[in-house]
């Protein structure tokens, strides 16, 4: 078969498929609630063809995985309870190896008296 | 009897869960269980015919009170305990072993006291060796002096003096407990502790209260239980109690004393109150109270530090609040890092006199600027003015300190 034939069928279903699917159609809904028109990006692909984008791969608003959510709620509550617990003596430092940090707030835990929930979360904040 | 055999039931069914869970109350609860088991009793009477009732009960209290720091803390928690629960070890959350670290901080420091030039460098190098995952072997050293001028000599003078500062085995026995044993630093108030290194303090003098409570050469010589935990959704409490040994010599001198000090930190308010106890158990065998606070508000970049103390030796109180000035609206780069601080303290002399401590009642008042170069590189100036009975006087102080970290191993992730 032409290439070039191969390709094109391929996008179509690809498009097809992409514009069938539930949760498309719930994301153009609210995309159309918000009187933002649907748009269709077109990016090179490395052999230089272009090829179509569907809006919603590149929109911002797409939802995270529950792992990546949960992982954004702790690298936040961490940042918060580092504020909280260190900045009551001093100001942040900059992030060190996470090897060094993992001594370093050892030494506080003993010093400060941080809590184990707190230095969990203090900790993966520094190291991530 | 009814409540006994159900207590004894109740304990049995815990203990058998405990078991299965592999949980540390599981042999505590297993001695209470016995005790309520007829097999035990038999077992009981046995013993008290041959006079060993006594050492058994010794015994179970011995295990009781060894458990006891893992039990309050559970049952203080209450819900608490199952949402930490929700968080990830440690080891999952960072998957990464702890290097050995060189840390610590050096000064240089310039003070004009009553018109007379003190030149005070200063190095507190730190080292922290940890060991697998609930051991810590750390210690400071300082090196410091005070260089004056000679009479008829224009060059500066000066005895380097060299001090161990702390240099104490931690262990981290559950999440409640850390034990601790060599010489550490005294825990009375909230300075000495946590403030004291010159990076750290926004004000580069000391406290005029501050000898008060730490003992000889600011550190105690004997065995620590310290901890920290969330006591409810609120709140976190934090404890210390420590026992120190008569030590006499140098430079690693320490007073025999027992002591402890409890705070409250609550989160959402950001603030910070505790009181502090000691008892001496030598010499005039006084008693020395202290109580302090840290506040810093969510509207505003301000950091409020507080103690007062109340001894034989002497009393008095210093606050110290220091503010930054991110909020001013022009030249952010460099007012986000100036600070302004002030601290006025009091002191009021006790019937015993100390070395250390003022002779007569003395009131001292400082402002300060500090800026940040970076959070461990800081320009740090202020003028102070001392009141009291021997005379006033100004205090000039300006200096640089910085703050460095060495890994001492192989600084990649294992």
């Amino acid at each position: 078969m032409n290439p070039l034939r191969s390709l094109s069928v391929a996008a179509t279903i690809l498009l097809g498929l992409a514009g069938s699917s539930p949760r498309s159609c719930a994301q153009q809904q609210a995309s159309s609630s918000d009187t933002a028109p649907p748009v269709t990006g077109i990016k090179t692909s490395t052999s230089g063809k272009p090829v179509s984008v569907s809006a919603e791969t590149k929109s911002p608003s797409v939802a995270p995985s529950p792992a990546i959510a949960d992982d954004r709620a702790m690298r936040i509550e961490g940042e918060k309870r580092f504020s909280t617990n260190c900045g009551r003596c001093h100001m942040a430092p900059h992030k060190f190896s996470p090897r060094i940090m993992a001594t370093a707030v050892r030494h506080m835990r003993v010093r400060a008296m941080i809590t184990d929930e707190d230095m969990r979360l203090i900790l993966r904040y520094l190291t991530q | 009897m009814f409540v006994s055999n159900t207590l004894g039931t109740a304990a049995l069914r815990r203990a058998a869960w405990c078991a299965t869970s592999r949980r540390p109350e599981a042999t505590w609860l297993c001695c209470l269980a016995n005790f309520r088991n007829p097999l035990m009793q038999r077992r009981l009477q046995l013993y008290d015919s041959i006079g060993l009732r006594a050492k058994a009960l010794r015994a179970g209290l011995v295990i009781t009170l060894g458990l006891l720091p893992c039990l309050l803390p559970r049952a203080a928690q209450g819900q608490s305990a199952t949402r930490e629960s929700s968080y990830p070890p440690i080891e999952a959350a960072t998957d990464v072993q702890p290097v050995p670290l060189l840390s610590g901080s050096a000064g240089f420091i310039t003070n004009f006291d009553a018109g007379e030039p003190h030149l005070a460098p200063i190095v507190s190098p730190v080292v922290l060796v940890p060991i697998r995952q609930r051991w810590l072997v750390e210690s400071r050293g300082t090196f410091e002096t005070d260089m004056v001028q000679q009479p008829g000599n224009s060059a500066f003078h000066g005895v380097v003096e060299k001090a161990l500062d702390y240099a104490q085995l931690d262990f981290i026995a559950n999440p409640h407990l850390t034990i601790t044993v060599g010489r550490f630093l005294t825990p009375f108030g909230i300075y000495n502790e946590r403030l004291y290194p010159v990076w750290i303090r926004n004000l580069q003098a000391d406290p005029l209260i501050l000898p008060i409570g730490i003992g000889p050469s600011d550190a105690s010589n004997g065995a620590m239980l310290r901890g920290g935990f969330r006591a409810s959704s609120q709140w976190n409490f934090n404890y210390t109690a420590y026992y120190s040994a008569l030590t006499t010599a140098s430079p690693v001198t320490s007073a025999r004393l027992v002591g402890g000090r409890a705070g409250i930190f609550i989160p959402k308010a950001r603030l910070e109150v505790g009181g502090s106890f000691q008892h001496l158990l030598q010499n005039e065998r006084s008693n020395s109270f202290g109580f302090h606070a840290v506040w810093q508000p969510r509207s505003l970049p301000l950091d409020i530090r507080a103690e007062t103390v109340r001894a034989r030796r002497g009393s008095g109180y210093w606050i110290e609040p220091a503010y930054r000035l991110s909020q001013f609206p022009f030249w952010r780069n460099q007012m986000r890092r100036t600070q302004i601080v002030a601290r006025m303290q009091q002191f009021f002399a006790g019937p015993l006199s100390v070395d250390e401590l003022p002779d007569v009642d003395t009131r001292q008042f400082e402002l300060g600027v500090n800026y940040y170069f970076l959070d461990g590189l800081k320009a740090t100036s202020n003028y102070g003015r001392r009141f009291s009975g021997e005379g006033n006087k100004n205090v000039w102080t300006i200096g640089l300190t910085y703050r460095f970290i060495v890994p001492l191993g192989r600084e990649g992730v294992e």
